[in-house]
């Protein structure tokens, strides 16, 4: 048959029209049972032990399995641990792992992987590092059991297992968990409630995780990152979508199911959607910081320091950046609120700020000489775009020479590492967050920190801090926990490690067609969700 | 010819070398450690300080420039510091959607701009040649990502006629895969049009006015084979040359609208890969794509031969 320019034409339209039907049964349903979620953001690296980034610990939530879990009150429960105890004079710490425990792989889960697995965690931990200190051995006893043998009586060992402050202690294969901690993984491989698909996932665009057979679930009810972790759908696809305007309107045409962080400026139409659920389900929420740089004038001196905290108004730092007082709440404690160890110690400045004579009063006391002060100024991320231009404003208010250093956060936190003097490279102050969840936890948050130079970034040093917080650590209950964090506190405001900004919620978006999303403080699971 | 097409081809090698050298120090030179990305917010000093070693970023310059292009020279573009994938691997997955959304917005662009252009110079004056020309620099002025909100507002919202983003490949069906390529295309030519829209009128009363053209008109020739055949032809050359030169916005154009629309193709890649300082795969990108850039210049040049027969290399 002699193919004309109409034929031609009939034809490629006609393919067309077919391959536009929808296709075969399977596919819908496997859309049915697929939930795409938008996440904060890219997924850039997948050893949750090697990077401290929040999205790497929501990937090793899906794949990986903890010892140890915090419900949903914040209490520490057992997780792939069957069994544990404590010798009578609390130097040794025995862990046996549940029955049937299973790679995704097949493998058995043993205690050879878990020994290794806590190694290279604690190398990267400061939690872990805290707790390796008084640590003399972790040893295999038996394929199931584990031994945590100590050099004084530590009570953070399950706690630090259990926290939810990055990185978390997942367990991977010995073979996995022997690598370098400076070093990648590159296979991923974990006894977690999904597995990763890598051949479906395209780096920098999708992640795709599907269910695990294999995986052995606790009986007792999902509760926090605790109890039973039952997968009801087929896959979950992380889709990484910069852009927020374009995955809210995905969300709305329900092309995307989830959306952890919508814009809050266009929340309210998010909320009068019928199809769409907005919830807050980090209720602590959390922490916004100014970091500041005890290693160099104006702020090595306490006076300065001090000053600092009448100059700042969290209430405008928070309005600046989350307009509506439901998703935000000022904070003086410095174990965030919410969290057992919050209280009111100290905290008179708290009720006299913003008082802008006090602050001037203190930088003059200071001895301030009216050098630069440079600001680090993240223009990529709202909160730390606002924030940072009203810590120049205000402290330019207070006739300080306040200098923004621009850029984006990636150039941000590589200058906040350099330990030269503000005016060759170096800086005076920066923002950013953490989740409250941990810093609630005086050994879990690194900027609770006030060892020098081999702490975080700002590097301040106060002995009486440190050995509060070793006392804090090795404390028997927790009212005697909740008493060291008052005297911490103490301590804390008239030192003046830092300054809060104050404490915001983050709601996120989702499908109503999707039931059982668990409230987890710095983690989003995706088992127990159904997607009717 | 045979002796221009290498001396071109040659002085391509020459370009990418210079580009290598110049982008290579271009991103180390700015600030921003990839490593202190990768440790994360929580990391200490010293945890930054050792993945930089093992990385091999506090080599020095010159050490990691000439790793890097030994690696080029045997055609390895290195691997990805963070996904710890081959860029080459992370290149070839996203080259389809990127080369989609290119040539459909080239041929929508192309086809509709030249048409308008022709319309405008044979309707100069009129209503109809001011109409165009007022939409061709609207379609200039507007951003693309302002085209894109726009677009998805009214045909995806509103009309639910077509998907708000993403990207379905040519072998899962023509259907989605034309479906999710309408607006991205239409966004991202719109600029396109303008320009060629406007040059294309430009050149066509330049011809129109010719004397062979009267001569034309004055044997009866009909006005569309005097529009198509005798004139736009010889209108050729300009047209041509803006449509290469505008690879450069396409290519530019392609960044953006991958990520307003979220597809999954190199523009995406480069973006994030630039966010946190993965420097082998904005090399790569990079290096491709002033590839694909020269290459293109030679490509137009050489039409221009088939064009006007008095043009010889």
């Amino acid at each position: 048959m002699r193919t004309t320019r109409r034929r031609f034409v009939e034809g490629v339209l006609a393919a067309t029209a077919l391959s536009a039907v929808p296709r075969s049964g399977r596919a819908e349903v496997s859309r049915a049972r697929t939930i795409r979620a938008v996440m904060q953001g890219d997924l850039r690296s997948l050893d949750p032990i090697w990077t401290t980034a929040n999205i790497t610990a929501y990937h090793g939530a899906m794949i990986y399995d903890t010892l140890f879990a915090l419900d949903a009150d914040m209490q520490t429960k057992p997780q792939m641990v069957a069994k544990f105890g404590v010798s009578d004079d609390k130097l040794t710490h025995t862990f046996e792992l549940r029955d049937g425990l299973k790679f995704s792989d097949g493998a058995a889960v043993t205690a050879a992987d878990v020994v290794a697995s806590i190694r290279r965690w604690a190398a990267r931990d400061g939690g872990g590092q805290h707790m390796m200190a008084r640590v003399k051995d972790i040893s295999k006893k038996d394929d199931k059991t584990f031994v945590v043998a100590l050099k004084e009586p530590y009570g953070l060992v399950a706690d630090l297992m259990a926290k939810t402050a990055t990185p978390l202690l997942y367990i991977m294969r010995k073979k996995e968990a022997e690598t370098d901690p400076n070093q990648q993984v590159t296979e991923f491989i974990g006894s977690g409630p999904f597995t990763y698909n890598r051949d479906e996932t395209r780096m920098g665009s999708r992640y795709v995780y599907d269910r695990n057979p294999n995986y052995v679930s606790r009986s007792e009810p999902s509760s926090g990152m605790a109890g039973a972790k039952i997968v009801k759908v087929d896959r979950v696809i992380y889709e990484n979508m910069p852009d927020s305007q374009t995955a809210l309107q995905a969300l709305k045409a329900a092309e995307i199911d989830f959306f952890e962080i919508p814009p809050l400026d266009l929340i309210d139409s998010l909320e009068s959607d019928p199809d769409i659920k907005v919830e807050v389900l980090n209720k602590l929420g959390n922490s916004g910081i100014m970091r500041i740089n005890h290693l160099y004038p104006p702020f090595n001196n306490v006076d300065a320091r001090r000053a600092l905290l009448y100059l700042i108004n969290q209430e405008e730092f928070m309005k600046a950046s989350f307009g509506n007082p439901k998703y935000y709440k000022k904070c003086p404690s410095n174990f965030a609120c919410g969290t057992p160890m919050e209280n009111d110690e100290n905290t008179a400045w708290f009720k006299e700020a913003p008082n802008l004579d006090k602050a001037k009063e203190l930088f003059k006391k200071s001895g301030y000489d009216g050098r630069p002060v440079v600001v680090l100024h993240a223009t990529n991320i709202d909160f730390m775009n606002n924030s940072a231009q009203l810590v120049a404003q205000r402290l330019q208010a207070a006739g300080i020479n306040a200098q923004l250093a621009s850029s984006d956060w990636g150039g941000v936190i590589t200058r906040r590492a350099v330990k030269a003097p503000p005016d060759q490279g170096g800086w005076n102050c920066f923002i950013t967050w953490s989740g409250a969840a941990s810093v609630g936890n005086p050994i879990a948050y690194v900027g609770h920190q006030a060892n020098g130079e081999k702490g975080w970034f700002g590097w301040p040093t106060d002995d009486v801090h440190e050995k509060l917080r070793d006392k804090w650590a090795a404390a028997g209950s927790l009212d005697e926990q909740k008493k060291i964090a008052r005297d911490m506190q103490k301590e804390d405001w008239d030192f003046v490690p830092h300054v809060w900004l104050g404490q915001f919620l983050s709601p996120v978006a989702y499908r109503k067609n999707l039931k059982g999303v668990l409230a987890i403080p710095e983690i989003i699971p995706f088992w127990n969700i159904e997607k009717a | 010819m045979l002796a221009y097409i290498t001396r071109r081809l040659a002085s391509t090698v020459l370009v990418m070398g210079i580009v290598a050298v110049f982008i290579f120090l271009l991103l180390h030179l700015s600030p921003g450690d990839p490593a202190a990305i990768i440790a994360g917010d929580n990391a200490t000093t010293e945890q930054i300080d050792a993945i930089r070693r093992h990385l091999g970023l506090d080599d020095a310059l010159p050490v990691q420039f000439y790793r890097w292009l030994g690696a080029v020279l045997q055609g390895d573009l290195g691997i990805s510091i963070f996904s710890n994938e081959p860029v080459a691997k992370l290149i070839g997955q996203r080259i389809e959607p990127t080369l989609s959304l290119a040539l459909t917005t080239l041929f929508v662009a192309v086809s509709l701009a030249v048409t308008f252009g022709v319309l405008a110079a044979w309707k100069v004056g009129t209503w109809i040649d001011r109409a165009l020309m007022v939409v061709s620099v609207i379609g200039f002025s507007v951003p693309v990502f302002v085209v894109g909100y726009m677009l998805i507002y009214v045909f995806s919202i509103n009309l639910r006629w077509l998907p708000v983003q993403g990207y379905t490949p040519i072998a899962q069906g023509l259907g989605p895969w034309i479906e999710h390529l309408i607006l991205p295309s239409i966004a991202l030519g719109l600029a396109y049009v303008a320009l060629i829209a406007r040059i294309t009128r430009t050149a066509m009363l330049d011809v129109l006015a010719e004397d062979y053209i009267r001569t034309a008109r004055a044997k009866g020739v009909a006005t569309s084979s005097m529009l198509l055949k005798h004139a736009l032809k010889n209108a050729g050359v300009p047209i041509i040359t803006v449509i290469g030169i505008g690879i450069a916005l396409l290519i530019g154009g392609v960044v953006i609208t991958e990520t307003v629309f979220n597809i999954p193709g190199v523009g995406r890649l480069v973006v994030d890969a630039i966010s946190k300082r993965d420097y082998p795969i904005i090399q790569g990108v990079i290096l491709i794509f002033s590839g694909v850039y020269v290459l293109v210049n030679l490509a137009v040049d050489m039409s221009y031969t088939l064009l006007d027969p008095r043009i010889r290399y």
